[in-house]
Formats: structure tokens, sequence, C-alpha cells
């Protein structure tokens, strides 16, 4: 009995030897100089410390970052097109405890409840590495509103055009 | 006098554009001022109306000098320059009540109607000025210029563009002006124009007067008469009587050849050939005395 | 009625009434409305505020208002005589002056006009947020004489030049040299060169006050040097148009 628990444990030991730790561990941490309460329009950063906590180098290190709406009804992912243009980073190699710090900028575009987080894989790896997550709010500010907007940009012209056909209208009943 | 001009000098940089120009005229005359192209025609109608001071001379128009008391001479004097545009948009009744009020003369419905009655301009209620021809703005600018109630008339081709129809009316209007006692500059190439309506003339030539005067005695001081061509129905009466102031030469094709002296009315000598039994029925006007005045004043003096 | 109103009426009219003013007020309108449509779909320009919004559509609307007086102040003059509009007008008995400032008035008729198309414009963009009214008292205050001044100044090209073509390009190149700042961004006046450029001309004078009323929230009388330097504007411009207007050839 005794020898088989340790052969079960040494065979343990080999397949825990085998199989690779999770080998990049990512930190993120908001920016000091972002605004305590945040309002569209704003710009925050984010810094990442991407650690190769492995005994392997890994190859072909590839990190993003996602952006995430919160609010209760309206979860989403959110296309962070018109966000940041800093959408991810690649580095060729991680040594074996090297580090690769990024600063993420980004631009609050809408009002609502996020939660950010940057992911990170190689090529030699098998997994999947994400940060923790970091949430913030974005507040409303008073901005142009379309439904002001739209009448008047179409009726003005509309309207005005509207004058020009009847002169011509009526220069021609005239003529 | 409601013209007078003497000696006019008009300089512009270091060029001269009149150099000795003289012209007068009078109330009911119609006086028509003609020259070659840029002899200074436009010039010396400009300087009349005071658009353009002059560099020497003596300008009166109205007894006034025109560039210093130009208000004076604008509300007695009516012009038609030789482009004259209008505002498009407008319709005729509001252009002619437009340049009422800045005449100070405020037209009712029925004036205007009137104004353009005279000179049988006759839009459909509320037309565009841009879809008249050009022989309605030809009207429409004479209508304009009526508005003061001038005591002169200033016109620069007045008939360019209109038709033979056109012109005669036109040509009715003036003649009907002169005989209110309105004084009538006319300025014209069409030397038919001016032996038609005008009993004075000056003839300018690289901006001077070359010759000013009565017509007809500008016609006979150089021997120069006014030719007709007549085709008779019958024969001539035996002998061939006529009036002393008419010389008949032979003629071809059925048409003979007089000559009427220049001072003379050819009314009045066909008039005279009638009661002496002439059967004329056909009368042309032929040669122009002052087609060869001008052409004889005018050689070598072409812009 | 005197005759520089019944000038004024018929210069307005031209604009107002004829198919061809019509045209260029809707082209006006076109410009507002493209500006304010891209005031809520561009990313970057949904994220201003109602005064931003509203500054920025006030120095669209003093543009444009400087493009049309220039575009009139050539044709009243150089485009009149062209087509020999003009010589009636001098035949009559009115004097040069007066029917110089009934041309003047017409263009501020029409000035006036544009004021009006461009108020539910300003009112879409900045109801909801601040300074709105002084922003309006301030475009009428400084837009007015910077918008008469380019007419002015249009006019007495127009009599100078004697052809629409090379005053209309002449003109337009300077509203261009003018409008340049605004164009080509911050940092450049912030040079020495800028800086004196801010402050002989008229748009940026008047922008600045602008800025300083709407965004920043400065009293309207706390700009009455901008004022008066708009103000010297229109009237150096004013004496162009009429020593020009008396030279005037035939």
């Amino acid at each position: 009995m005794k020898r088989f628990a340790t052969i079960c444990f040494l065979m343990l030991g080999v397949v825990a030897l085998a199989t690779p730790a999770f080998a990049l561990r990512i930190s993120i941490a908001p920016d000091h100089g972002n605004p305590a309460s945040p309002q569209m329009g704003d710009r925050l950063r984010f810094h990442t410390a991407i650690q190769n906590d492995g005994h392997a180098t890994q190859e072909g290190v590839l990190a993003w970052i996602s952006l995430v709406e919160t609010d209760s009804g309206k979860e989403q992912p959110v296309d962070l097109e018109d966000w940041s243009a800093h959408k991810a980073v690649v580095s060729a190699a991680l040594l074996p405890g090297q580090t690769v710090e990024t600063i993420w900028p980004m631009r609050l575009i809408k009002a609502g409840s996020y939660r950010v987080v940057v992911s990170a894989m190689s090529r030699n790896g098998e997994t999947l590495t994400a940060s923790p997550f970091v949430d913030f709010t974005v507040r409303q500010k008073p901005v142009v509103e379309s439904s002001r907007i739209v009448p008047v940009a179409l009726g003005a012209p509309l309207f005005i055009a509207g004058l020009l056909i009847w002169r011509l209208r009526e220069n021609r009943a005239r003529a | 006098m409601l013209i007078e001009m003497q000696a006019i000098q008009v300089n512009q940089g270091n060029a001269s554009i009149l150099r000795d120009v003289n012209l007068s005229l009078d109330k009911g005359s119609i006086y028509g001022l003609i020259g070659p192209n840029g002899a200074g025609k436009t010039t010396t109608i400009a300087a009349a109306l005071g658009l353009m001071p002059v560099s020497s001379g003596l300008v009166r128009v109205l007894g006034k000098d025109p560039w210093t008391q130009s208000r004076f001479v604008h509300a007695r004097t009516g012009a038609l320059p030789e482009q004259s545009g209008f505002y498009e948009w407008m319709s005729a009744e509001e252009y002619l009540a437009f340049f009422g009020n800045l005449y100070e003369r405020p037209l009712t419905r029925g004036e205007i109607a009137h104004c353009l009655s005279q000179v049988a301009l006759t839009p459909r209620p509320g037309q565009r000025i841009s879809t008249f021809s050009r022989g309605m703005r030809q009207r429409l600018g004479l209508a304009r210029a009526l508005i003061p109630e001038p005591e002169l008339i200033i016109l620069d081709e007045p008939t360019n563009g209109l038709d033979p129809r056109g012109r005669r009316e036109l040509h009715d209007i003036l003649q009907e002006l002169a005989a209110d006692g309105i004084g009538v500059l006319l300025c014209t190439h069409l030397l038919d124009d001016v032996e038609r309506l005008c009993d004075r003339i000056g003839v300018l030539v690289s901006g001077r007067t070359v010759v000013e005067g009565g017509l007809t005695d500008l016609l006979s001081a150089n021997g120069l008469s006014q030719r007709f061509l007549i085709r008779l129905s019958a024969e001539a009466p035996p002998d061939e009587p006529h009036p002393h102031e008419a010389s008949i030469l032979t003629g071809n094709g059925g048409w003979r050849i007089v000559d009427i002296a220049a001072k003379a009315k050819p009314e009045e000598v066909w008039r005279k050939f009638y009661a002496l039994g002439w059967p004329l029925v056909e009368i042309k006007r032929e040669n122009t005395g002052l087609e060869a005045l001008y052409l004889a004043l005018t050689e070598g003096g072409t812009a | 009625m005197n005759a520089v109103a019944i000038i004024a009426r018929k210069e307005a009219g031209d604009l107002l009434r004829s198919p061809r003013g019509l045209s260029w007020l809707l082209a006006m309108a076109a410009a507002l409305s493209a500006f304010s449509l891209l005031l809520i779909s561009d990313a970057e320009l949904s994220l201003l505020d109602n005064a931003e919004a509203v500054y920025g559509m006030c120095a669209v609307i003093m543009g444009l208002g400087a493009l049309l007086a220039i575009v009139m102040g050539v044709d009243t003059v150089a485009g009149e005589k062209e087509r020999g509009s003009l010589v009636p007008l001098l035949v009559a008995p009115v004097s040069r002056d007066r029917i110089l400032f009934g041309k003047l008035a017409g263009i501020a008729m029409v000035w006036a006009a544009m004021y009006l198309l461009a108020l539910p414009y300003l009112w879409a963009a900045g109801g909801a947020g601040q300074n709105l009214a002084e922003g309006l008292v301030s475009l009428a205050l400084m837009g007015t004489p910077v918008v008469l001044g380019f007419g002015f100044l249009a006019m007495g090209m127009g009599a100078r030049l004697s052809s629409t073509r090379s005053a209309l390009m002449v003109c337009l190149v300077i509203l261009l040299l003018a409008a340049s700042p605004v164009i080509l961004g911050p940092s450049l006046r912030q040079t020495a060169v800028g800086r004196i450029f801010d402050w002989i001309n008229p748009l940026s004078v008047a922008l600045n006050a602008l800025d300083a009323v709407i965004i920043d929230s400065q009293a309207v009388v706390s700009q009455w040097l901008h004022w008066n330097l708009t103000l010297l504007f229109s009237g150096i411009t004013l004496w162009f148009a009429r020593d020009g207007f008396y030279r005037t050839a035939l």
C-alpha cells in the first residue's frame, strides 16, 4: 500500500513537472493622474506589467485590452474603435523573469459603467492569461442633443429650397 | 441752351480722351453725335451727365456744371446708356417704382402703366425682366429715362438690337418728345437714324469735334444733296416740269434719280411733283448726303 | 422713404427674392447643417460640451457671413458695373454717398438675414448648456463689424479692380488668410508672429472675444477692447469702400 502511494505521488510529480505552470502574469493599475470621477471626453491611462513567471522563454507574446459595459441590462463588449488607438502590444520574446510594461491610453466616449481587462498569450503557450479587472464609471456630460440638431439641420435647408423652387416656378409662370 | 460744351478736354492719366469737343443743344432739338469707334462719344456723354470731370473747357447742362451740381442736372435729365443693365429679378412695374422713388416721384400704378404705354411696352403682369427681349429692355430703359419728366434726354445707341418696327416706334417717340420741347442728344452709328431724326449734328473724330451745326446747313455748305430714286406708273408729264429744289437725272430699269437740295424737305418736294402731274408710285432714299460727309470727315480717324 | 433705404431694400431684395440670392442662402444653410450634423456624428466633435459647440458654430456663422458679404460686396459694385446697372443709379438724383450707404445697408440686411437663419442652429447646438444668450449677443456685437468690414473691403476692391473675378479672388485670399489661425490650429498662434497676427486679424479678435464669453464665461462688457478693434477694422474698410466708389470709372 505504501509502495502504491509512493508510486502515485511520484507520477503526480512527473506530471506536475511536465505541465508548464501559468507562465505569464499580468498586473494592472490605473494611472495616478486619472480623474477621480471621470466624465465623457476625459482621458484615462492604465499601466500593465506582463511578467514571464515560467522557466522557459515565451515566444511571440501578444497582449490586448478589452472593455465591457457592465450597466445592468446593457452588458456588452465595447468596440474600442473610438476609445483607443492602442489596442494591442506584441513582444517577440519574453525571457524567464522578464517583464514588459505597457501604458494603455483611453478616451471616454460614452457614459456608463465599465470594466477593463488586459489579456495575453504566447505562441508556445497553451492558455490565456488575464489581468485582474479594473472597474470605472463614466459620468454623463451635457453635449449636443441630436434630437434638436436633426430637425434644424434638415428643416432649414428644406425650407429655403422650397422657397427657391416656389420662386423659380413663379418666374416660369410669369415668363 | 440745354447743353453747352466749349473746348472740352478730358484726360485720363497721360491719355487725352477728349481734346476739343464742342456741342450745343437747344430745347425741342434732336442732336446727333456721330463718329467712328473710339472717337470719344461715350466720354462726351459721361461728361455731360456729370459722371466724370473735364480737365478743361466749359460744360453747362441746364445752365449748371453737371459735375459739381449733378443732383440738379440728374433730376431733370433722362439717360439711356448704351449698356443698360437691369435688375433681372424685378418686374417692369417694380423697376419703374424703384426708380420713381429714387427720383422722388413715387409712381402710382396708373402712372406706371402710363410710362409703359408711352414706350409701347406691354409685359404680362409681374413678368420678370429676365425674360424680356432686347427690344423690351430698350423700351424699359427709355421709360426709366422719362420718369423725371425730363427737359433733356441723352441716349447712347438706343436702336441697337431693335427690329425695324422697334426702331420706327422709337423714332416716333423721340420726335414726339422733341415736339414737346424736350432736347434729345442722340449718340449713334446709324446715319439713317440721324438723317431721319436730327436737326443738328456733331461729328467727333479722335476726341475732336470736326464739324458741328444744323444738318441741312452742313449738307448744303458741302455741296451735298439728298438723292432719291423714283418709279412712275406711267410716262412723265411733257417737258418734265419739276420743283426748283429738285434736279432729275436719268436712271435705268424704270427708276429715275432725283437730287433734292439739302435744305429742302423731301415731303414738300414730292407734293409739288404730284401737283405737276408726276405719276409717282414708289420713292426710295438712295444716297445719303450725310454718309458722304461723314466718310469725308472721318477718313483716317477710325479707332 | 429716403434713397439709402430705397437702395438698401433693393439690395436685400436681390438676395432674398431672386433665385440667385436664395441659392446663396441655401448654400449657407447647407454648410450650417453639415457642421451641425458633424457635431452629433463625428466621434471627436460629439464630445464637445454645449459651450464649445456654440463657440464652434459661431465661428462657422461668422466665416460664412464674411464669405457672403464678400460675394455681395463685389457684386454690388463690380458686378453691377459689368451688367450695366450701375450707370442708371449714378445718373439718378442721388449722391454717391447715399448710393454707397444704401449698398452697405443692403449688406447689413443680408447679415441680419444670415443671423436669423443661424438662430435655430445655435439653439439646437447650445440650448441645454451655458452662455447661449451671451453667445448670441457677442455674435451680434463682434460678428457684425467683422462681417460688414469684409463686405466693405469687397466693395472697395470691386470698385478699384472693376472685375468681379479679380476682386473676388483677392478678397477670398484675404479671408483665407484671416481664417488661417483657426484652420492651422492653436500652436502656431503661440509664436510671436502668431500673437501679432491675432491682434490685427479681425476674425481672430472676434473669435477670442467669443471664446472668452461663451467658454470662459466672462462678461460681454469685458470684451470692449476686442469690440473696438473690430469697429476699427470696419471703419478702415468703410473708408476704403467709399474712396474706391468715388473713383469708380465707367
